[in-house]
């Protein structure tokens, strides 16, 4: 009896200890499936952010977008003479950046990082045979070394973006070589397609994957175990050269990411005190909001301003969107007029997920924060809807040339917030008349072939979705006339919505070689005047970050630019252990 | 008996390629590919890179010509990668997962068989007594409480509320597989004294559904027999209750529990989703859902294919077993 006594109290013991000395455990609702893929050909937010405690570049960015150098020793500028533009008749024709390394930048073997592993990288990222998601702009990019440690890029055509993302990416040459070559000499001359697919995660899965654990990493921390489906542990890179305040002693050792793919667990873990933060792709919204109210004083739940526009394209194309009136400015703009976003933000969303008023993220330098806004205004909806000849019927449905405008508005099934954004907008819509039947499809349908890009044959007249992307990389192409799907881009486009607008696309066209920030800024601001009135899309608001952190841990933070609260790995630590804050989350 | 069972072992070939046939036309069927959810993750892909990438992953071919590569290669023991985890998919399945799904089901089903079938038998012979009223109600309960809730308030109750109102005297572990850094190096007792802890939660919920309906079908099957003529005349020679019920009816009302065990072994193998799910626990069930959202057919197939393999293996043996506990069926 006793031993079954004793059997049970170690059983139903303390399940576990909080975290050690300068450990720090993290709950996430999803698995990378795999790491420190130089080439990124399987980009997934959890895995961005899990690399950020294991990677270096020559430059990174803070929370406010400035750069700081990293494996570099200095970020080039214009004003330092690394940063170089090449003009010809006054346009700019091809532009470079000059890097030298460390002299102690080191992977974690302790093997130096030398301009190799950036030749290697580029090489291997422009190869026909490597799936790189996407080419640009390393298409046009040539590495020209100089020595060991320094070497110069150069973009012809030159890269709008080059001083802030020019940067290239870097691999670990010396360790990769002989898988490489293995994978050069399988796949000479083959097509490409599953075969050759496979022979690349052949090669990719050497280096990335719980069996197979990255060899070497540059960054502050290295991965030293990984149990498929349950934790991922990385402890402390000595040989990383940057240094925190105080000593890296004082900071976070190491580090365990564990997986909870429900996420109402992962609320119950935090409750338990089994986690000491939660990752950016955790909490949704509403648990966010519900952990916010009884966090207590150990934790506290951030809303950190987010890169993610949610919006309604509105169909503009095809001979349903011009009977329904949707290919009239007019009509779009009543739609918006007649919802309540503040309200319905405040009400939803605490006021968290700011409006907004336009497609650029308030974060980006070419944000114009005098465009256009459309506060909810009911009668002026009427009047636009009455303008552009929709008069109500007998049964307050609007009505034109014997058509009533009956929409149909659809989003990704199954997502909670969105589908109550889409009732509270149904019920404000059928106050002017205009009825909404809502029609909602998996993900996988919704994002599939046959959805967004086909808008031409009226498979669509409002959609609900997001856009992310990094706000100081702006570029406006997705309202470009160019971006609109159809059979000849192979419906790769993504301007769905299918609105066409002269002016627009050649302000974006000339924004693409404008080096001088005023003038872009000066072009956006057009642009986002002719967007604003346009209104291809509806505006709903940016989405907002959620995450929860113990109130001791510090330098976890971030912005719309870091995106992830790892982005300063090497600071991270807890207060009490002696690390320093070095920036909090506003 | 042999000439039957190596009958049915050779129908067991087509039958199994129009099962490998189905699955992948209809995985295939699912609209989407991997390059769409590149196209919707980031705004500034450009129509070239989505024609390349299109190529690259074969997007644009056939599912039918992707069937007969699959199969040609499945034929010579190559089951391909697993495109989300990059490793082989035989490896992620066998290796990585089943062993998981294992330790939770087969737990489960031993522990709960043991607890059903005398509570089964105790509730049909005691039939509308107090106690066979509670125990159908709570059967009732069990199988109609949906599990992904059931988990999550076991869950609060042992990880937190308990935790909180004995001082952490009485606590379990939140989900997952074992603790952090827990590894076999640790010895042996250590280990598996940290896994069994990680396991009871989940295991007592997966016996909570196991038992409902294991309890409720040896009832009634107990009940059939139990009002039969052969019953009825074991009593009417004077054999002591004990005898009648453990000996003549107790094997009788087995032959319907048979079926119902041997169909549910290969369900062994499937996994629990909302199970593994609630708890993190990574098993197979969880890995077929999410191979299936993401379509890495190389795991879906894996998964599926060894699923209907063990499933008319053990139709088969259940069929065979028939043959030994009960003499009327003769396979000529």
């Amino acid at each position: 009896m006793k031993k079954i006594v004793a059997l049970s109290a170690f059983l139903l013991g303390a399940a576990l200890a909080s975290p050690a000395n300068n450990s720090l455990v993290i709950g996430t609702s999803q698995e990378p499936p795999n790491i420190m893929d130089p080439w990124v050909t399987n980009n997934l937010a959890i895995s961005t952010e899990v690399n950020q405690w294991m990677g270096a570049g020559l430059t990174g960015r803070n929370n406010d977008g400035s750069l700081y150098a990293d494996i570099a020793t200095t970020v080039p500028t214009l004003a330092n003479g690394l940063y170089k533009e090449n003009k010809s008749g006054g346009k700019v024709v091809s532009n470079s950046l000059t890097y030298t390394i460390r002299p102690d930048a080191k992977w974690s073997d302790g093997t130096p990082i030398t301009t190799a592993d950036f030749e290697f990288w580029l090489k291997v990222e422009l190869d026909e045979r490597v799936p790189a998601p996407q080419r640009y702009p390393w298409d046009g990019a040539k590495i020209t070394k100089k020595d060991d440690k320094t070497f110069t890029i150069t973009f012809n055509p030159p890269y709008l973006f080059a001083q802030v993302a020019g940067a290239p990416g870097l691999a670990p040459s010396k360790q990769m070589a002989a898988g490489w070559a293995a994978f050069d000499s399988a796949t000479k001359g083959m097509k490409p397609g599953e075969a050759l697919n496979d022979q690349w995660t052949k090669f990719i899965s050497q280096y990335t994957t719980s069996s197979n654990l990255p060899q070497v990493v540059a960054g502050p921390f290295k991965p030293t175990s990984w149990k498929p489906g349950n934790s991922l542990t990385l402890t402390r890179n000595t040989n990383y050269w940057r240094k925190p305040q105080g000593g890296e002693s004082k900071y976070i050792q190491s580090v365990i990411y564990r997986f909870i793919p429900n996420t109402n667990t992962l609320k119950v873990n935090i409750l338990s005190g089994q986690l000491d933060a939660v990752a950016t792709v955790g909490l949704t919204f509403d648990q966010a909001l519900d952990m916010q109210k009884r966090q207590g004083n150990k934790f506290t739940t951030f809303f950190a301003p987010g890169a993610v526009w949610e919006h309604i394209d509105v169909n503009t194309r095809g001979q349903r969107s011009k009977d329904l009136g949707l290919d009239d400015a007019r009509v779009r703009q009543a739609l918006l007029y007649s919802v309540d976003r503040a309200a319905l933000v405040k009400a939803m969303f605490q006021g968290k997920q700011p409006v907004s008023n336009t497609f650029v993220n308030p974060l980006a330098p070419v944000y114009d924060k005098d465009v256009m806004a459309y506060g909810f205004d009911a009668a002026k909806a009427k009047s636009l809807f009455a303008a552009a000849g929709w008069k109500p019927g007998a049964d307050g449905i609007l009505e034109k040339n014997g058509k009533k405008m009956i929409l149909n508005f659809s989003t990704t099934a199954g997502n909670a917030v969105r589908e109550r954004v889409q009732q509270i907008l149904q019920a404000q819509w059928k106050a002017v008349g205009v009825q909404v039947n809502i029609q909602n499809y998996p993900a996988s349908v919704f994002f599939g072939p046959d959805m967004l890009s086909k808008g031409e044959s009226g498979k669509w007249d409002l959609a609900m979705y997001a856009w992310s992307a990094d706000p100081t990389l702006e570029g406006g192409d997705l309202f470009k006339s160019s971006a609109i799907p159809n059979a000849a881009n192979g419906y790769s486009g993504q301007n769905n919505s299918g609105w066409s607008n002269a002016e627009y696309s050649k302000l974006q066209k000339q924004s693409e070689t404008e080096f001088n920030a005023a003038a872009r800024s000066k072009q956006f601001a057009q642009m986002q005047a002719i967007w604003a009135k346009e209104l291809p899309s509806l505006p709903m608001y940016f989405r907002a970050n959620p995450y929860t952190r113990v109130n001791d841990l510090v330098n976890y933070d971030m912005t719309a630019i870091t995106q992830y609260p790892t982005w300063d790995a090497y600071r991270i630590g807890w207060a009490s252990k002696g690390a320093v804050s070095a920036h909090t989350q506003k | 008996m042999l000439s039957y069972a190596l009958r049915r072992i050779l129908q067991m070939i087509p039958l199994l390629f129009v099962i490998s046939l189905v699955i992948y036309g209809l995985t295939a069927l699912q609209p989407g590919d991997p390059v769409d959810q590149m196209i919707f993750g980031n705004p500034h892909i450009r129509p070239e890179d989505v024609v390349r990438l299109r190529e690259a992953y074969g997007a644009d071919t056939p599912w039918f010509e992707k069937y007969w590569t699959w199969l040609t290669h499945a034929m010579r023991g190559d089951f391909g990668y697993s495109r989300d985890f990059s490793i082989p998919a035989t490896q992620f399945i066998f290796q990585q997962r089943l062993p998981n799904t294992l330790l939770l089901t087969v737990p489960a089903l031993i522990l709960s068989t043991l607890i059903a079938i005398p509570l089964g038998i105790f509730s049909a012979v005691r039939q509308y007594s107090l106690p066979d009223y509670i125990l159908t109600f709570l059967s009732f309960i069990a199988s109609s409480a949906p599990v992904f809730w059931i988990g999550v308030m076991v869950l609060f109750l042992f990880a937190v509320w308990l935790p909180q109102a004995t001082n952490g005297a009485i606590s379990l572990p939140p989900g997952g597989l074992g603790s952090a850094g827990m590894d076999p190096s640790a010895g042996f007792a250590a280990f598996w004294g940290d896994r069994l802890k990680y396991m009871i939660l989940p295991v007592m919920v997966l016996m909570l559904r196991e038992i409902s309906s294991t309890l409720r079908y040896m009832r009634a099957s107990f009940l059939d027999v139990i009002n039969q003529d052969f019953v009825r005349t074991a009593r009417a020679k004077g054999l002591p209750n004990r005898s009648v019920i453990y000996k003549h009816a107790l094997r009788n009302s087995l032959i319907p529990i048979v079926t119902i065990l041997g169909l549910s072994i290969p369900g062994l193998f499937s996994g629990a989703v909302l199970t593994e799910t609630v708890f993190s626990w990574p098993g197979i069930g969880r890995a077929l859902l999410d191979s299936l959202v993401s379509k890495d057919f190389n795991v879906v197939m894996v998964c599926l294919m060894t699923l209907a393999f063990l499933t008319v293996i053990f139709q088969l043996i259940t069929d065979l077993l028939y043959g030994l506990v009960d003499p009327r069926i003769r396979y000529n």
